[in-house]
């Protein structure tokens, strides 16, 4: 394809376009939409005077610390559940319950643990990260080949090799896919529990300020920065992803 | 030595409690070490059942193995799959996929090294080494299942339909190819084909086997002369050889 990057520039100066239209024109009060000048200016602002930095930097630790810890625990739990079967139907009600309650909604439990602090927006953003963690670990090891496994076991390959060998490997890219999954999911449960449970500094802590008291220009300005640092990190992720599980569809 | 004695193998039917699935029905030969043998008979017959049993993944319902005296599941068996994306690691590289077998036995690096060149080296992939397995053609990847088969120094090595996937000419080397290697390294192997050109041109004796369940219909010597080449194929001796086995052959209805 000639010129792939204009088509990544396309849709958005389309919206970009339309947003500007309304917003000068006042067909939309600006208690609701700002304009596209306005909310760039405060972007300008927010990173000019600094005032955005410790924001960026506490919402960028509590994902990463969430997810780190969603890994730690949910992808060895997934594992083991595709490779045993007593595990797998010891968890499956468990796993599959709580998979249908939105991690939201267990805010009250996580603050009745946790308390008010970083430790119950870190221990719920590793909650359903780690959900989806698991599944995908699981699927991972359910969907590997037969026949490499058979293979190896005619080398009389011996339990933990065979895991360490064969099953973990065949499960990487399985497991990436849900990682990808996983770290968008931590950024967002992060910004929601900052606007929901009270703290100093954070994204989501000033989303919920600039709304509160209609600084509508910033809050516009405080999404589009969450927005950009979703967008940075799956990009990161990929990269990542195409290094690490190079084999991925070969 | 291979002895099997009135091998059978019956599988339980999922629908039905009183009937069982006769696979394999009362077969019986022996190999001498060092020996080619091929296994001839129509897709479906029960072939590659023999060859789990023999390899000691799966368990007969009645009858004897013995791989050098030792049963199936004690003794070194290599095994050679026709579905090579599946049965390699993807995310190893060439030698890493040889040496598999290797390091699963503890062998040191420069043990593993060593080995692993010298059959890369014979089948002429050694400077592919260090790509990734997937990035091969499907002749080499297959010819890297071969070199880790016999890295593993099999006492009996077991070949299931390996080239049925490539073309006409991509098999006839990688035949070739094996012999080649297995005149170096004279292992006995069990190779399972639907191809009576092909279990002709390798073998030194050819089992045919009749459709499901699978008895064994005859055994034929082949008395072609080795090193054996593709001009062999066009001979009056492979025809006639050819011929014999048709006679024993019993298609399917």
């Amino acid at each position: 394809m000639k010129n792939k990057k204009i088509y990544y520039i396309i849709v958005p100066f389309i919206i970009l376009v339309i947003w500007a239209f309304f917003s000068n024109l006042k067909l939309i009060s600006p208690l609701f939409l700002s304009t596209p000048q306005a909310v760039f200016l405060k972007i300008i602002n927010l990173f000019s005077s600094g005032a955005i930095l410790p924001d960026i930097l506490f919402t960028f630790y509590r994902t990463l610390l969430g997810f780190i810890i969603a890994c730690l625990i949910g992808i060895p739990l997934g594992l083991l559940m595709g490779y045993s079967n007593k595990i797998y139907y010891s968890l499956e009600f468990i796993v599959e319950f709580f998979r249908s309650i939105p991690a939201t909604a267990l805010f009250p439990l996580f603050l009745l643990f946790f308390g008010i602090g970083d430790q119950s927006k870190i221990a719920l953003t590793a909650w359903a990260a780690g959900l989806v963690l698991i599944i995908n670990s699981m699927y991972g090891v359910h969907l590997g080949k037969e026949l490499r496994i058979k293979s190896a076991k005619t080398m009389r390959i011996s339990g933990f090799s065979l895991f360490q060998k064969i099953i973990f490997p065949e499960a990487l890219p399985q497991i990436f896919s849900g990682m990808r999954i996983a770290i968008s999911l931590s950024l967002v449960i992060v910004v929601v529990t900052e606007m929901f449970i009270g703290t100093n500094f954070g994204l989501g802590h000033r989303i919920i300020d600039a709304q509160l008291v209609y600084k509508i220009p910033e809050m516009y300005a405080t999404i589009f920065i969450v927005g950009v640092l979703g967008f940075l990190i799956n990009k990161g992720f990929i990269y990542s992803e195409k290094k690490v599980v190079h084999w991925k569809g070969k | 030595m291979i002895e099997v004695e009135n091998l059978s193998k019956e599988f339980p039917q999922p629908k039905n409690e009183i009937k069982t699935l006769k696979v394999l029905d009362n077969i019986s030969f022996q190999i001498k070490d060092g020996e080619l043998v091929a296994f001839f008979g129509p897709n479906g017959c029960g072939k590659t059942t023999l060859l789990n049993i023999l390899s000691g993944i799966d368990k007969q319902t009645s009858g004897k193995i013995l791989v050098n005296q030792k049963e199936a599941k004690e003794s070194r068996v290599g095994f050679v799959f026709q579905n090579y994306n599946e049965s390699m690691l993807p995310w190893r590289t060439v030698a890493g996929n040889v040496e598999l077998a290797l390091e699963i036995q503890g062998a040191d690096e420069k043990r593993k090294k060593q080995i692993s060149n010298h059959l890369l080296n014979k089948v002429g992939l050694i400077e592919h080494k260090d790509k990734y397995f997937y990035e091969l053609s499907g002749g080499m990847k297959q010819l890297i299942a071969i070199c880790r088969a016999f890295a593993y120094e099999p006492e009996l090595l077991l070949m299931d339909e390996p080239f049925s996937s490539l073309d006409y000419s991509t098999s006839r080397k990688m035949e070739l190819e094996l012999l080649d290697i297995w005149k170096e390294n004279k292992k006995t192997i069990i190779f399972v084909s639907h191809d009576i050109d092909e279990a002709i041109f390798l073998a030194d004796k050819v089992i045919v086997l009749s459709p499901r369940p699978a008895k064994i219909k005859g055994i034929i010597e082949i008395k072609l002369p080795r090193p054996r080449n593709l001009d062999i194929l066009s001979s009056k001796e492979f025809f006639e050889h050819r011929n014999e086995i048709l006679k024993l052959f019993e298609y399917e209805k």
